[in-house]
């Protein structure tokens, strides 16, 4: 009787060490590192493949670069402080996953969080749900995440961002546009993979996919704040002279 | 015995079982706060009070970070218990709550550069979370606090988390401290209840720029 007692106890410790250590454990700070550039990742990103838009997405305008003049006012000379059209402050998605700034991830059984450190945290279910019907999701800078885990990759799918551009790459994105990601530790967990994966047959004529890697960061790190103050002036004007612009 | 005994360690260290487990989204109802009237410091004069009003008014009107304790009043908080850090995650304009269970310290404050949302640590006092929290920006964000008073960079902040009624509900009682602006220790509670599990975070937004939005907000109502 005390040896099956001990087996069943056994199996169930086993099986549940098992399944916990078939789960990654992605928990920590994460930062991009610029490891062939100046710091501003340009040499990186340079390298991410341009997305191949449809023809009616090509034509149309994309978002004005946020240091560009506004319509109508006379090009700013180099160096020249001016207040940009844009003041507002904040990142979400995909600006966040490629900011200098580490991300934290807190990894639970039912979510898992991906912190940046300005306001714009990103929920990610883990419980199996499934996203709610788009008519009823209001578009967000974040939008709405399930993951779940394929083997030692976790699969992120969103929905529901805000409709503009700013995606690595050239793309687009409307409420309706598909971002898989996955996330994957290599190098013994001291580096993480995430291939980032943009769907939307209104908008891209194949999928676009990229890949950041990921730095860990020491296990004593702690979280910085990023302030921002929109009715700082300083923070809508930019120095960037006017030949820098994108 | 022994290495079922490792194996269960093992297995606890992965679900993190160090205490009740207080991950979910909990909501603020009509009956949640109980916050008596602070005893202020002599030295906290009427005109110091209504600065600070109007600093968060503008902190509203600007759509800043909200911080301690502003935060603790959104509805729904989402608060997960991670491996090394719980985290308290509000949907209005703020960064989350970042309270490090490691038994790590304080960050020197020598270093620190004070937040909204200030340095926090926490621990388990048997079936309570006690949260201690320092190095907030005096100058940032909403800077009230409920039942009279601010906060300033010498605040100290003990929070104190704990079931009740089946884990349907959460207690969470705020001690303030600080001798420039209490004088005694000002504590209120607020019992949050638990939200169904399917709730989905929404993000709200906030646009500085937005005309009608700011003259509502700064503007005297017509007489």
């Amino acid at each position: 009787m005390r040896r099956a007692t001990l087996a069943i106890v056994a199996f169930i410790v086993s099986s549940g060490l098992a399944c916990a250590q078939s789960r990654p454990d992605l928990t920590g700070f994460w930062e991009r590192r610029d490891v062939s550039g100046s710091g501003s990742f340009g040499g990186i990103d340079a390298r991410i493949p341009k997305a191949v838009l449809v023809p009616a997405v090509q034509a149309a305008p994309a978002e004005p670069p946020p240091n560009a003049a506004p319509a109508g006012e006379a090009p700013h000379k180099a160096g020249e402080p001016y207040v940009v059209t844009t003041g507002r402050c904040g990142g979400g998605m995909p600006f966040m996953m490629g900011h200098s700034a580490a991300i934290d991830i807190v990894q639970t059984t039912e979510e898992i969080l991906i912190i940046p450190e300005m306001p714009g945290t990103r929920h990610v279910y883990m419980d199996g749900r499934s996203h709610p019907p788009l008519n009823a999701l209001e578009p967000s800078n974040v939008g709405h995440s399930t993951g779940r885990w394929e083997g030692d990759t976790l699969v992120v799918d969103t929905v529901g961002l805000v409709a503009g551009a700013g995606i690595p790459g050239g793309g687009r994105r409307s409420p309706e546009t598909h971002l898989i990601e996955r996330f994957r530790l290599v190098d013994g967990g001291k580096r993480m993979s995430v291939t980032f994966t943009w769907q939307d047959p209104k908008i891209y004529v194949k999928p676009h996919t990229y890949e950041y890697i990921y730095y860990k960061d020491p296990a004593d790190t702690y979280a910085l704040e990023e302030w921002c103050d929109s009715s700082d002036p300083l923070q809508r004007q930019s120095i960037v002279p006017p030949e820098q612009r994108r | 015995m022994k290495l079922l005994a490792i194996l269960f360690g093992a297995l606890l260290a992965q679900t993190n079982t160090s205490g009740p487990d207080l991950s979910g989204f909990w909501e603020l109802r009509f009956d949640s706060k109980n916050i008596p009237q602070a005893s202020l410091a002599p030295k906290v004069t009427p005109k110091d009070i209504e600065a600070h009003r109007e600093k968060d008014r503008m902190a509203i009107r600007w759509c800043n970070f909200l911080g301690v304790p502003r935060v603790m009043e959104e509805s729904p908080l989402d608060i997960r218990q991670g491996r090394i850090e719980t985290v308290i995650v509000a949907q209005a304009v703020s960064t989350a709550r970042h309270i490090y269970t490691d038994g790590r310290g304080h960050v020197n404050p020598d270093i620190f550069d004070p937040t909204t949302n200030g340095n926090s640590i926490g621990r388990w006092e048997g079936d309570t979370f006690v949260v201690d929290t320092i190095g907030i920006a005096p100058d940032r964000g909403i800077t009230s606090i409920p039942g009279g008073g601010y906060r300033t960079g010498d605040s100290h902040l003990t929070e104190r988390y704990r079931l009740l009624n089946s884990g349907k509900q959460l207690s969470v009682t705020f001690t303030w401290e600080d001798p420039n602006v209490f004088a005694k220790p000002h504590t209120y509670e607020f019992r949050y209840y638990r939200a169904p599990k399917d709730t989905n975070a929404r993000n709200w937004s906030c646009d500085p720029f937005d005309e009608s939005r700011a003259k509502f907000l700064t503007e005297s109502p017509a007489k």
